[in-house]
């Protein structure tokens, strides 16, 4: 598994590195929403005198600048890619395949935080900068962070797919994943912080898988929650990446034998 | 010019029978538009959970600002984004020819040839949150009235400009998506007044990529934020910038050799 690993790494580093401009375009967008919520907090906090709730206009900045990091490091984009390959019928020969075709997507993904890391970190060194952005991180804090930041990957890969295998039933499942990602835009942590989203969004935000891919590992990387905080946080996603993969291993059994590539 | 609208109500008409044909598929993406626009209106209101103004702009003039920057994306996504994709590919596939050879303006032709009809539910989605940020304000004096449309017309031409002048680098580099996919991702600061960002930014979104002053500038006209002279000067400034990209336009036109000449 390993070797597998190793050659489809180097196969998708070399494809990757024909698009660098694009790769490096693409992370913009990882980086431009965030931006754009963080002036309108310091906008809010501003007429406020400075202060909402326990947040003030550096620990937005730091808030955003660690979204954007995670946005980068956590989401995929399989759901879009895949129904493409159904509707396409080019799913076909990677079923024929002795490898799950979920092991390529895992390496594209992996691929692409890897080429955007470096570029993706200059920009938000920068945009700390200008937002005077204020980390209450501790290293136990950063300790934590690697697993979070971790699970919260694997938990948006899982829903990912799970939403992207509805295309073995509907073919298309592009609205579906767009009403997921506007779910994500109000629950996730992209509109404001969790602890300041009004109280049922917030409640929703955390009995629901959205706000621990995006908001929980953002907040433990900030510094925003004590330790014992951020492991309950934690086992949230735990639970919410059991959840998926059993789902996922349902989902694919079924949907797999409902497959027949269009025009068959 | 008759001749021009009737060209343009054809492609509409045949751009609409062809989206009738998938009925379902155009349900579904109005109710994406929908759910766009809503959670769009939430995150505005979550942000006025916590204030009542955000650098001058109350809640009402928020929305209308909302409202302006759909009105503002949804004409660029109705008309711009396809036929300017389209455009692109006939530069790259050397069958713009056929665009030229024909007795009509070639710009007109290729500009505005191909519309995403689903994109009207996102330009009235938008009208109606405006509508619901106007119905906020106290009072809209008559020059708030007349300016409000005059300013959102020169917003579609700021757009339509840059969208020109950037499509025109394809004539000599041939793929230039990327340049475009950076305007997109621009797009999105539009949702918010442009004077919330810090200096680079506004600077980039008010100049560069004019997108902060296509949305901001006619929701600045209905609050009661903007004279005479303001308005004077973005109409000046959007004939200038829509002359300034049709030349541009006109000179990459030069450097086009057609296909395998």
């Amino acid at each position: 598994m390993i070797r597998i690993y190793r050659a489809l790494l180097v196969a998708q580093i070399q494809a990757a590195s024909q698009y660098r401009v694009q790769s490096i375009l693409w992370m913009l967008f990882a980086v431009i929403r965030p931006v754009i919520f963080l002036a309108a907090w310091v906008a809010v906090a501003n007429a406020q005198g400075g202060q909402i709730g326990a947040y003030d206009v550096r620990d937005f900045a730091a808030y955003y600048v660690a979204l954007s990091l995670v946005l980068n490091l956590a989401t995929s984009w399989n759901a879009y890619e895949f129904e493409f390959e159904v509707r396409m019928g080019r799913l076909s020969p990677k079923l024929l395949r002795p490898l799950h075709p979920i092991h390529y997507a895992v390496v594209e993904n992996i691929v692409w935080k890897l080429t955007t890391i470096v570029p993706l970190t200059i920009v938000l060194v920068f945009v700390s900068i200008t937002f005077d952005a204020r980390f209450r991180t501790t290293p136990a804090h950063l300790i934590l962070f690697v697993p979070s930041v971790l699970l919260a990957a694997v938990l948006s890969f899982l829903t990912g797919w799970v939403l992207a295998t509805m295309a073995f039933w509907t073919t298309r499942v592009h609205a579906l994943s767009t009403f997921w990602d506007r779910a994500g835009f109000i629950f996730a942590g992209q509109i404001a912080p969790l602890a300041l989203l009004p109280g049922p969004l917030q409640t929703i935000s955390l009995a629901l898988p959205f706000g621990y891919v995006l908001g929980v590992p953002a907040e433990i990387l900030r510094g925003g929650v004590n330790v014992n905080t951020a492991l309950l946080l934690m086992a949230g996603q735990v639970i919410w990446v059991v959840v998926f993969y059993i789902a996922l291993q349902r989902v694919w059994r079924v949907g797999i034998k409902q497959y027949s590539a269009v025009g068959a | 010019m008759v001749r021009y609208f009737r060209l343009l109500r054809l492609f509409f008409r045949t751009e609409l029978q062809y989206e009738l044909e998938y009925r379902l598929n155009l349900l579904l993406e109005i109710l994406q538009t929908a759910v766009v626009t809503a959670t769009s209106v939430g995150a505005v209101l979550v942000l006025f959970t916590y204030t009542t103004v955000l650098n001058g702009w109350d809640l009402g003039a928020m929305l209308v600002l909302l409202g302006c920057f759909y009105l503002v994306q949804g004409f660029g996504e109705l008309v711009l984004q396809p036929s300017f994709e389209k455009f692109m590919e006939h530069v790259r596939l050397g069958t713009l020819d056929f665009a030229l050879l024909k007795p009509v303006s070639p710009q007109f032709l290729v500009t505005l040839r191909h519309f995403q009809v689903v994109q009207l539910a996102q330009m009235a989605l938008g009208a109606i949150v405006v509508a619901v940020g106007l119905s906020r304000i106290p009072s809209v004096g008559t020059f708030e009235a007349v300016g409000f449309p005059i300013a959102l017309v020169c917003g579609f031409a700021l757009i339509y400009a840059l969208l020109l002048a950037l499509s025109t680098f394809a004539f000599w580099f041939v793929r230039v998506d990327n340049l475009m996919a950076l305007y997109w991702s621009f797009m999105d600061a539009g949702r918010f007044p442009v004077d919330v960002y810090p200096g680079w930014l506004r600077v980039t979104l008010s100049s560069a990529v004019p997108i902060g002053v296509a949305v901001t500038v006619p929701a600045q006209v209905i609050a009661g934020r903007l004279d005479v002279a303001g308005l004077g000067l973005l109409v000046v400034g959007s004939v200038a910038a829509f002359f300034l990209a049709s030349w541009f336009w006109r000179l990459g036109l030069r450097s086009y050799t057609g296909a395998s000449a």
